[in-house]
């Protein structure tokens, strides 16, 4: 049986491990609402960036000369973008990525085509690294807190990639935010950008009416609503311009609910992680004490028998 | 002048509003050339270069930021400004432009990178330049 100070030791480092896995949870725990916030901001600028493209749309007719919407017949080359975070301790969270990304891989190869990795976050890198991977893209250093800028950066060299034929297609792997407990992983086709996303049906149920975006009303709408609109430059040029947006915004949400469910599966992790400590520190009070007894009753024989031989 | 008719004015980013009040003017710049809007104003859509955004609010106060691409829109006396970035000038960092900068003229200058590439870097050096423009200009 080991003795007391052994296990005293062995609380006190129990105890830490608990203080220092209950303080992560609360840094995620914080952290996580203002990545909840950044969705949140992002909503209204999405919503009337579709709004602005369906009414260029239905002027424009046709929706032509926009490279990034031209689906590729065949696919020699497939692009997979995994976003991960910078740092582990977050359960399965990063691993749960590469995964499904090895999975996507081997399938792609076994039909013949080409892969090529893009990856966001260190510890995606580092695996992909480690499994000797090309990797043609890599993003790192922003994963808990994204900014539009870094989405347009990934966007513009994604874009480029496959205007240019380096892929013909770019599938995204990331984790989708449900709830801070719930998050999963998710699939997302970005490039071709699907017109249907853009332009189609099922948008107007995006831009319904939440209160976020009021459109005026009264006598100047509607005497505007008939009137002509200028379009600078034309509609069919306009839309050309603005649907790369829709690379970098999507991207962007990817980002925004990757980082929120890293700091969701953070926080849960190092829950588990302080009740598991809280466990252990029970169990081994337990020890404790039946080590100190043992040792009392070892006294008390001792005594006892050093009395009895003196009597 | 007393009494101007005034309109509301919403300039949204991906990070977030902006701005959302009522002004008597706005200015900045489309593809084709400078813009200013006043109240009733015809319908618009445009698309915009990067440039410094005014919002006149009134006789003496004007606000004015940094502003990268985007897309407007005036519609009923309302407009919205659909903008990437937004920055006051003096958010704007001269060092880190300067990076930026050399970074889009190398991949400009690279004989490797395709057409879209090319085209990319320009759309970056637009911003840029204008942002460090307006840096060193404050």
């Amino acid at each position: 049986m080991a003795n007391r100070k052994e296990v005293n030791n062995r609380i006190s480092s129990v105890k830490n491990i608990r203080q220092i896995t209950r303080a992560m949870e609360m840094v995620a725990a914080a952290r996580l609402r203002r990545a909840e916030n950044r969705i949140a901001h992002l909503r209204p600028y999405a919503k009337a960036m579709r709004r602005m493209t369906r009414r260029a749309a239905e002027e424009a007719g046709t929706v032509q000369n926009v490279p990034i919407l031209d689906e590729r017949e065949v696919v020699n080359k497939l692009g997979i973008l995994l976003v991960t975070g910078d740092r582990g301790l977050a359960g399965a969270f990063n691993a749960n990525i590469l995964r499904e990304g090895l999975r996507l891989r081997d399938q792609a190869l076994a039909d013949g085509k080409e892969v090529v990795f893009f990856v966001v976050g260190r510890r995606g890198d580092g695996a992909l690294t480690f499994r000797k991977q090309t990797i043609h893209g890599s993003w790192t250093g922003f994963t808990d807190r994204p900014a539009f800028t870094d989405a347009r950066e990934i966007g513009e060299a994604l874009t480029v990639a496959y205007i240019d034929g380096d892929v013909d297609r770019v599938e995204v792997i990331y984790n989708r935010y449900v709830s801070p407990l719930t998050q999963y992983v998710h699939r997302l086709t970005m490039l071709p950008v699907q017109e249907a996303e853009v332009v189609g049906e099922g948008v107007e149920a995006l831009t319904g009416a939440d209160g976020e975006l009021v459109e005026p009303e009264g006598e100047l709408a509607e005497a505007h609503a008939r009137s002509y609109w200028d379009y600078e430059p034309d509609a069919e040029e306009l839309l050309a311009t603005v649907i790369p947006d829709y690379v970098d915004i999507s991207l962007y949400r990817t980002l925004l609910e990757s980082a929120a469910s890293e700091l969701g599966a953070r926080m849960t992790a190092m829950r588990s992680a302080a009740e598991n400590a809280e466990t252990m520190i029970d169990d081994l009070t337990l020890e404790m004490n039946r080590v100190r007894q043992a040792e009392i009753t070892q006294e008390i024989l001792e005594v006892v028998g050093g009395a009895e031989a003196l009597g | 002048m007393a009494g101007e008719t005034k309109f509301t004015v919403e300039v949204l980013t991906p990070e977030g509003a902006v701005f959302n009040g009522e002004v008597v003017q706005l200015s900045t710049r489309t593809v084709v050339g400078e813009i200013g809007i006043l109240a009733n104003h015809v319908p618009v859509m445009a698309a915009l270069k990067p440039n410094l955004l005014r919002l006149k609010i009134s006789d003496s106060e004007t606000r004015e930021w940094a502003q990268a691409h985007g897309v407007l829109q005036v519609f009923a006396s309302h407009a919205q400004l659909l903008v990437e970035e937004v920055h006051t000038v003096d958010q704007l960092d001269a060092a880190l432009l300067e990076s930026q900068k050399s970074d889009a003229e190398a991949r400009l200058a690279d004989p490797e990178s395709g057409e879209a590439s090319k085209e990319a870097a320009e759309r970056d050096l637009e911003r840029i330049n204008l942002f460090l423009e307006l840096a060193r200009g404050a």
